[in-house]
């Protein structure tokens, strides 16, 4: 146990600094168009994407080819600590850095290597992840749209939903059925979909918050044709590939939520300073309470963190990922709440287009978007489910 | 920041546990509860392999571990309810005769000569300004008059870390009274094995540790503080033990044709009880490497640990027993060793609503009626 990173990896993180002060977007840049969707990439985000690719600041812990430095685990952390604290975002696209490319080079071919995840890396096109379906939420094995061979094309009909970026990515890393007949985990596969493909229809889903820019997406396929070719890895090895999508960077993707925490813990304290004279004794009291209970959530999701954290980086397997996915994900929506319903009516302000009385700060908004975190990815149900079946051990219901 | 032991720790905690299994077992704890034992053979045994000596400098005689190792012993010593003396002695008296630099005593404890214990908070409060003991100044000596409640492992200490105000200047100081000068009254309470006594002093003559001062409260600030994450991690040690108990008992236990614990409703309540016993365990962990450490911010982090020990044995407490069912209800079950272990150690060493309000001061947060 040790309260500070060794030397070395302390000179790592001085060298990343220079070299992002020297070539960060300006808050000015990134203020004047901002990314409106999570695979809408603003010109200079795709100018960011591709400095840093070149630079090998992109994913440390990968061969400079790829846009990384062959950095380790720990260097790794320290790396993604210091982006957030300059409150510089690593990627406007995090499902294609993070879950897409890292999956087509596990999975694909040198040539789509070369065509889908190379251009992704390098900042030149964004990707959407086509997986939930109506039917298929948390039983995403439960999918329905459908890949069939016709001569050197797949024909894909079906529907996915809750996709994210689908209006702005140019391809899906789309998850489709190809055995209608063997179990439902066992028939599935993966095929690459550009999304101007004839027959591939996008309809913004207009969210609580924001409505005027929808992230999320219903994706509609209709006699969709795309080459045989485009199949990632093994027919009906979908499945398998999907658990080793979503297990990349689960090692790290505790501190993204954790970073972002802190970061709001750090306005609701500054936030509370400023109300909480106006409140009266018993008040104040209780106010202060919900408030520190936060700040007390917020330094353990850290050390509960760096905890997991450690044990993998000397090569254990981490499924505590579960517990930290829901553990922060609820921290966030409850921080949104404390503070929202702390400010009296100025939680009801909006920062929404709709004109009104209440523009501002729309803290009950952001409260409402923290949803995205608590359902998105695996619900804290069925986090919940992982917890005590892959890791304390209690029998499948 | 690395919360994880290193292998070192890790061997020291499986020996801890291993060798707590075999010379501290319920049976003992029993004995305690039902025959007034105080756990003197325990002891002795525990002087045998050394403990008492673990956290002494070398110096004095010891084996000059940091708090880390000593937090890691309070934590096996919960998980096996243990008679409270060598925790009393190891994290509370040896902390304080550390600070003050009291070699000789420090080498009794090491020779396991002493045991003791921290007597610090009146009234029921883990504060300074609670304190009334005063100590008045006498000749080369001291004078201590006052009493102290619930003093951990009270019962069998040789030797008080008494924290006491000068009568003349108000100044707080650390003075230390054998136990002949003290007059005792066990309080054993929902918890026998915890040893509580009340100690008053009557014109004690004491030797000053501490110098009363005002440079005093901060270096007093640094002994409470390593008893507090101490007893936080104690309590999260007789939670794990009431974590891993009732997650087995309902791996076994069936009902309407099927193990109790392949039910949802339970599942979701076991997840909730593994993150409630991970998240105080790595504040406590955070808390001891801290201290360890010397951090300026282990202040903070010590009210954060006892505050998430506080949290973690409401529910371990709660859900261990209702998940039981009636044999969780019973004296000849014994998982209420843990259980009041678990839920006496919240009163001790500041509630964590208490440790929660020095927070809210520490951050601006308080408000002025009620500040301190």
């Amino acid at each position: 146990m040790r309260l500070r990173f060794d030397d070395a990896t302390l000179a790592f993180r001085d060298e990343f600094l220079a070299w992002l002060g020297d070539n960060r977007p300006s808050a000015e840049e990134m203020e004047a168009d901002p990314a409106v969707s999570s695979a809408h990439a603003p010109e200079w985000a795709r100018r960011w994407a591709r400095r840093m690719f070149d630079a090998g600041w992109l994913v440390p812990g990968w061969p400079p080819e790829l846009g990384g430095r062959n950095a380790g685990a720990v260097e790794t952390l320290v790396y993604l600590e210091a982006l957030t604290e300059a409150g510089v975002p690593r990627t406007t696209n995090p499902q294609g850095l993070g879950i897409i490319a890292p999956s087509i080079l596990d999975f694909g071919r040198p040539d789509q290597v070369e065509q889908y995840a190379m251009p992704l890396l390098r900042g030149e096109t964004t990707a959407c992840l086509g997986m939930s379906e109506p039917d298929a939420g948390s039983d995403l094995a439960n999918l329905k749209t459908a890949a069939v061979r016709d001569g050197d094309e797949w024909v894909l009909n079906g529907q996915k939903v809750w996709t994210s970026g689908a209006a702005y990515a140019d391809f899906c890393f789309l998850f489709c059925r190809t055995d209608p007949n063997a179990r439902k985990h066992r028939g599935i596969s993966i095929v690459l979909v550009p999304m101007d493909t004839p027959g591939l229809e996008v309809r913004p889903l207009k969210e609580i918050v924001h409505p005027e820019t929808p992230d999320l997406a219903e994706v509609f396929l209709d006699d969709a044709r795309v080459p045989a070719e485009n199949l990632v890895g093994e027919e009906n090895d979908g499945w398998r590939m999907a658990n080793g999508s979503l297990a990349h960077e689960r090692s790290m993707v505790w501190l993204d939520s954790v970073l972002a925490i802190e970061r709001s813990m750090g306005q609701l304290l500054d936030l509370s300073r400023s109300w909480l004279p106006d409140l009266t004794g018993a008040e104040r009291s209780l106010a202060a309470d919900d408030v520190v209970k936060l700040y007390i959530e917020t330094k353990a999701l850290r050390a509960l963190g760096y905890r997991g954290f450690a044990r993998f980086v000397k090569g254990g397997d981490a499924p505590e990922q579960a517990l930290m996915k829901a553990y922060a994900s609820e921290t966030s929506r409850d921080l949104a709440r404390v503070a929202a319903e702390w400010n009296g009516s100025d939680a009801l302000a909006t920062t929404s287009g709709r004109s009104g009385r209440h523009r501002g700060v729309g803290l009950i908004e952001a409260y409402f978007n923290t949803f995205g975190g608590t359902i998105s990815a695996g619900s804290s149900e069925i986090q919940r489910n992982i917890i005590a079946e892959r890791v304390l051990g209690l029998p499948r219901e | 920041m690395d919360l994880e032991l290193s292998e070192e720790q890790a061997e020291l905690r499986d020996n801890f546990r291993s060798v707590l299994e075999d010379c501290c077992p319920p049976a003992l704890v029993r004995g305690v509860y039902e025959d007034g034992d105080e756990g003197d053979a325990l002891w002795r045994q525990q002087v045998e392999l050394g403990w008492p000596s673990l956290a002494v400098p070398e110096a004095a005689g010891g084996l000059g571990y940091g708090f880390v190792e000593a937090a890691l012993l309070a934590e096996e010593l919960g998980r096996a309810a243990a008679p409270a003396t060598l925790l009393a002695t190891a994290t509370q008296l040896t902390p304080a005769l550390v600070e003050a630099k009291a070699d000789e005593d420090l080498a009794r404890v090491a020779a396991g000569e002493i045991r003791g214990s921290l007597a610090f908070g009146e009234s029921g409060r883990w504060a300074l300004d609670a304190i009334r003991t005063t100590a008045t100044q006498d000749g080369d000596g001291w004078k201590l008059a006052g009493k102290k409640e619930g003093v951990l492992a009270g019962s069998t200490a040789d030797l008080f870390a008494v924290v006491a105000v000068d009568a003349v200047s108000g100044y707080p100081g650390l003075f230390s009274v054998p136990r002949a000068a003290a007059r005792i009254e066990p309080r054993p309470g929902l918890d026998p094995a915890l040893l509580l006594a009340d100690v008053t002093f009557d014109a004690a003559p004491a030797r000053v540790l501490i110098a009363p001062g005002a440079d005093a409260a901060p270096r007093l600030a640094r002994v409470t503080e390593t008893a507090t994450v101490a007893l936080a991690l104690h309590m999260v040690g007789a939670c794990r033990l009431i974590f891993e108990t009732t997650l087995a008992y309902a791996k076994i236990r069936k009902q309407y044709d099927r193990v109790i614990g392949s039910f949802q409703a339970l599942k979701h309540r076991f997840a909730e009880m593994y993150l409630a016993v991970e998240r105080a365990t790595a504040l406590c962990y955070f808390a001891a490497v801290s201290i360890a450490e010397d951090d300026e911010e282990r202040g903070e982090v010590a009210h954060l640990a006892k505050a998430a020990a506080g949290d973690c044995q409401r529910l371990l407490a709660e859900d261990g027993l209702q998940l039981h069912g009636g044999l969780g209800f019973t004296w000849e079950q014994d998982l209420h060793f843990w259980l009041k272990r678990a839920k006496a150690g919240e009163v001790l060493c500041g509630s964590s609503a208490w440790h929660r309000t020095l927070l809210a001061e520490r951050l601006g947060l308080a408000s002025e009626e009620t500040g301190r």
